[in-house]
């Protein structure tokens, strides 16, 4: 993460002390990330704290007889075959699903790529379904899903298959709850990436075709490195929100079958707002914030360390 | 835009890719067509089987019966009001903090940049419970505000900018600041438009983000008349009416998903120009 | 084109009929329910006797209120299935519904809260004979001793029977009724005689998605067998023998292949009207539906549509699940009028039960079970036996929502094979007691 260019004109900058803006550190400056630090912390650090306090109480929703527990609620989680089952589910979830959008997002941007009005409208056909809630989402794949009379089923039929039961067999829900998730939003990693292409100067690209370069060549000796920031950020991005997984599960499948497919998130909602156990979702709250903070964490500094290489 | 014909501009492999990824997007596409065929079914046919989507007869009653049903477009109000406002705040703020963190230094700031980064670890979801704990507190659910507000505090917009702003080479605004300009002057007339690429990614992710967002929304905005559409499709999308309404169902949201596919398909234009047009490196 | 701007005229002289009907000074009430919105099709009509189903007959009957009353207007707002989730978020951000629809089975989780206002007063002050309350629906609404919600209905679990597919299975007496099972090996034998002679399995079930179906058959088969399993309010027990056997037969039925598999709700209530299975076992709400279906000319269920109650295979008793919705009033800062609003509405419904009893809910009113015009309802002679079967868990037992729910997801898991049944059947009794050790 280093600057691209260390430009020349620093020197000469260092040397004219300007009246206006200067280079060295001014508290004034702090006013810039000011505003958005106020945001930070009251609407994102206040209220991880508080719920670090929460999770430490044994509270209910109606109840405003809350009393300190300690780390009960945490003893009790990691008791909880349901909870542990959700960590799963939801570590799985990711593991799916994060490096299909790194992929099929940049393959789609590498093919598309270009000003053309097919790629315009093929772009239009991916990147649209992104523009539905998940509530349509849901319902659109449930008529896909559906064994019986569920489109799926009927092209299996056609084929002379037996339908398979996506979204009430166990170990195949989830994929169900994955392939309709990048189905849903694959268009934003492929929007990203084709941002990240588009600014690949051409010249690179001509000085490969002149040294002949195979296809795979250019895209791994320039393609790659050109695009690496993007790659970390299409990555990060796409942990956070998969590790957010809440209503394509919800409202796919509930959670089943057998709790196959329910996310932390979900345990989190139902614990909250259907079981009234608010210190219990708290903690399950900062669960997720730790395994996701090890899991952002960790890429980050993986990539950042590649990046900079 | 070079790049783009040195990478697709090969005879036959051009040919099998485009081939490919066309059937791909066939394949993308039959859901959408599978529910639209729905839309324009009758509701009790369904009911007996959706096989009988494939033959008539059809109708538009299902399309008509939204206008009828007033939910719908108040949810489509309040979602457009909820996403761009999650939008413009989240570019203002990005785009200054990033411009902070990337350019004007101050004391302290590197810790703080790197306090912020860890925020990105900090899932909504998880603190969602205690943020509802705090807006009833404050009487705030129901409201604009309290839809918007939380979706200002996510640091994911604030990291690509502070990226983009590092990756303009420093010479551009060191040449400014010769000429006196102060740094909000510099900001805002030297690198912001610089950034434009960036702005129109991170409103897109930003405006799909809370277009799309359901938890939050569906535990603030608790009275019909602040649904999202999400949250408002969610409420007459229960069991029974896709055993008794699918049709109408699969209207609505052909119908809801309908307004933001056409700003798309107009953003689409204007992003393709605004990376195009940018001078980046 | 022009329907649609017919369409768009008429809504906006509904909208304007609403807001001059608020400025003749009517106090206005909010009525969050589910039931799905069918504004569309209903949402004009306020003659109910034109209106069908749960969707219809109540927005009519909300139509049909809010013309005839002079002092209220009630705005419904309709809320997902079942709506607790969004309600409890509601209720904590100080802004709840005037009015909401209830279970009865979550009625002493909000009450017992203080969140209920109880009405017993009101009720005598309206003129409401609670003694009038089929002891179902009195039970239902009582809590602690006090009447927290008007009764709307009863309604439980029963058989739809395709009469078509009986016939040519040959599960017909010669009087016409279906012959039904009278133990569980008659059931198996009845199933594979079904198949055999149909190719399509005995039952239709909605196993997918929602966990409804596993818990309500569940606590049938347990009723039947007198399995107290709530003994203690505070602790279920589902390591009996009983229990042992109900998981089982459900696990057995599965596994012959005796039943649909994977359907979700709504894939089940079209299947059956399709004719793909002999047997549907859900809630009285489908009869009117199926009904009309078996009216029609060339349709699988044409004439062949048959309502019973669960037959009993068990020999202990006929009791069969059973809930009812109801109408609570939420406490907040109500005014008198608002509150005199509220329950001029309650009263209405009370007094126009039977039209929703129409749905193939059982009625809350003796004198409605009594009367002629609900005894000619089609089957529910057939029927009527359940609102004295019907039974509910304990009131004293809590989070009987979330309770159903986890009994639900392990006896499926035990059904489906998912689990083995001694598994699932510990784990649901952990994991319900669990709750209720930490619930207040």
């Amino acid at each position: 993460m280093t600057d691209v260019t260390l430009s020349p004109g620093k020197a000469v900058a260092a040397v004219k002390r300007p009246t206006g803006a200067s280079i060295g550190p001014r508290w004034s400056n702090a006013l810039f990330v000011a505003p958005y630090l106020v945001f930070y912390v009251v609407l994102l650090v206040y209220p991880l704290f508080k719920g670090i306090w929460m999770s430490m109480l044994e509270s209910d929703m109606f109840d405003n007889t809350s009393k300190f527990a300690g780390l009960a609620n945490y003893h009790r989680l990691f008791n909880d075959k349901i909870f542990i089952g959700t960590v799963w589910n939801t570590v799985w979830f990711v593991v799916m699903t994060v490096p299909v959008f790194v992929a099929i997002g940049l393959l789609l941007a590498l093919a598309l790529n270009s000003s053309d009005r097919t790629a315009a409208a093929l772009r239009a056909i991916f990147f649209g379904t992104s523009v539905l809630s998940v509530t349509i989402v849901t319902i659109i794949w449930k008529m896909m899903y559906m064994p019986g009379n569920g489109a799926i089923a009927s092209i299996f039929k056609l084929f002379g298959l037996q339908p398979v039961a996506f979204i009430t067999s166990s170990s195949l829900a989830l994929v169900a709850i994955a392939i309709c998730t990048i189905w849903w939003i694959i268009g934003l990693p492929m929007m990203l990436f084709l941002a990240a292409l588009q600014q690949i100067p051409g010249e690179l690209y001509e000085a490969a075709a002149l040294d002949n370069a195979s296809r795979w060549r250019s895209f791994w000796s320039i393609t790659l490195p050109s695009i690496k920031r993007t790659l970390l950020v299409v990555v990060i991005y796409e942990i956070v929100a998969q590790f957010q997984l809440f209503g394509q599960a919800q409202l796919l499948t509930q959670g089943g079958p057998n709790n196959a497919s329910r996310p932390i998130v979900q345990f989190i909602y139902e614990q909250g707002f259907r079981s009234w156990n608010l210190g219990y979702a708290a903690a399950a709250s900062e669960i997720l914030f730790l395994i996701m903070a090890v899991a952002a964490l960790a890429q980050f500094f993986v990539s950042r360390k590649r990046v900079e290489e | 835009m070079a790049a783009s014909e040195h990478i697709v501009g090969r005879g036959i492999g051009n040919k099998l890719i485009l081939f490919t990824v066309v059937l791909v997007a066939v394949i993308w596409m039959l859901p959408i067509a599978w529910t639209l065929l729905l839309s324009f079914k009758p509701n009790s046919e369904l009911m007996i089987s959706t096989a009988s989507a494939f033959r008539a007869p059809y109708t538009l009653k299902n399309y008509t019966d939204i206008f009828q049903s007033s939910g719908v477009f108040r949810w489509l109000w309040n979602s457009a009001v909820v996403s761009v406002g999650v939008t413009v705040g989240i570019l203002v703020l990005s785009s200054l903090a990033g411009y902070g963190f990337a350019r004007a230094e101050f004391k302290g700031r590197d810790i703080i940049f790197v306090l912020v980064l860890l925020g990105l670890a900090v899932p909504e979801q998880a603190v969602i419970i205690a943020r509802h704990q705090m807006f009833s507190d404050l009487k705030m659910h129901n409201t604009y505000p309290a839809i918007i507000l939380p979706g200002l505090s996510s640091a994911f917009g604030v990291f690509l900018m502070t990226q983009y702003f590092k990756a303009i080479p420093k010479d551009i605004d060191e040449a400014a600041m010769l000429d006196n300009a102060s740094r909000f002057k510099i900001f805002w007339k030297v690198l912001l438009p610089l950034t434009i690429p960036a702005q129109a990614t991170l409103g897109i992710f930003s405006f799909l983000g809370a277009w799309n967002d359901y938890l939050w929304p569906l535990i603030s905005a608790t009275k019909p008349e602040m649904f999202t559409i999400t949250v408002g499709i969610a409420s007459t999308q229960t069991n029974f009416a896709q055993s008794e309404g699918l049709g109408f169902l699969m209207a609505q949201a052909i119908f809801a998903g309908l307004p933001v596919f056409v700003v798309y398909l107009f953003f689409q234009k204007y992003i393709v120009r605004a990376v195009a047009g940018a001078a980046i490196s | 084109m022009r329907k649609l701007t017919t369409a768009l005229l008429a809504g906006l002289v509904v909208t304007a009929g609403a807001s001059a009907a608020l400025a003749a000074d009517k106090t206005e009430i909010s009525a969050a329910r589910f039931f799905g919105a069918c504004e569309a099709d209903y949402g004009t009509v306020t003659d109910v006797t034109k209106a069908n189903g749960e969707c219809g007959i109540i927005t009519a009957l909300i139509n049909k209120f809010n013309a005839d009353s002079k002092t209220t207007v009630v705005k419904p707002e309709i809320v997902e299935w079942p709506g607790y989730d969004q309600l409890t978020a509601r209720i904590r951000s100080g802004e709840p519904p005037t009015i909401s629809v209830m279970h009865e089975a979550v009625i002493s989780d909000y009450s017992s809260r203080g969140l209920l206002e109880p009405l017993d007063e009101d009720f005598a002050k309206a003129g409401v004979d609670v003694n009038d309350m089929t002891d179902a629906a009195r039970q239902g609404v009582t809590k602690d001793g006090k009447i927290y919600a008007m009764p709307f209905d009863t309604h439980t679990w029963l058989w739809h029977i395709n009469m078509n597919l009986f016939k040519q299975a040959g599960l017909v007496d010669s009087a016409g009724k279906p012959i039904l099972p009278k133990s569980t090996d008659e059931l198996m034998k009845q199933a594979q005689q079904f198949k055999d002679k149909t190719g399509k399995p005995y039952f239709i079930s909605t196993l997918a998605n929602e966990t409804a179906f596993y818990t309500r058959t569940f606590d049938t088969l347990l009723y039947q067998q007198n399995a107290d399993f709530f003994a203690d309010p505070n602790k279920v027990n589902f390591s009996s023998p009983e229990a042992k056997n109900a998981a089982q037969l459900l696990a057995d039925i599965f596994a012959k292949d005796y039943t649909t598999k994977n359907q979700d709700y709504a894939a089940s209530v079209s299947s059956f009207a399709a004719g793909d299975g002999g047997v549907f076992i859900c809630g009285t709400w489908l009869i009117d539906t199926y009904d009309q279906e078996a009216k029609k000319e060339g349709a699988a269920l044409s004439k062949g549509y048959a309502a019973t109650a669960f037959p009993q295979i068990y020999p202990g008793s006929p009791r069969v699940w059973a809930d009812g919705h109801s109408w609570v009033l939420l406490k907040q800062d109500l005014s008198e009028a608002q509150r005199a609003s509220a329950i001029e509405f309650m009263k209405f419904l009370w007094d126009n039960n039977y039209e929703w009893s129409r749905t193939g809910h059982l009625p809350v009113r003796k004198s409605i079970i009594d009367s002629d015009a609900f005894k000619n309802l089609p089957h529910r002679g057939d029927i009527a036996s359940l609102a004295v079967n019907g039974t509910a868990l304990p009131s004293a037992v809590k989070r009987q929502f979330s309770i159903q729910e986890i009994e639900g997801e392990e006896v499926g898991s035990a059904m489906r094979g998912d689990k083995p049944v001694d598994q699932a059947l510990t784990d649901a009794e952990t994991r319900v007691n669990e709750l209720l050790a930490n619930a207040k």
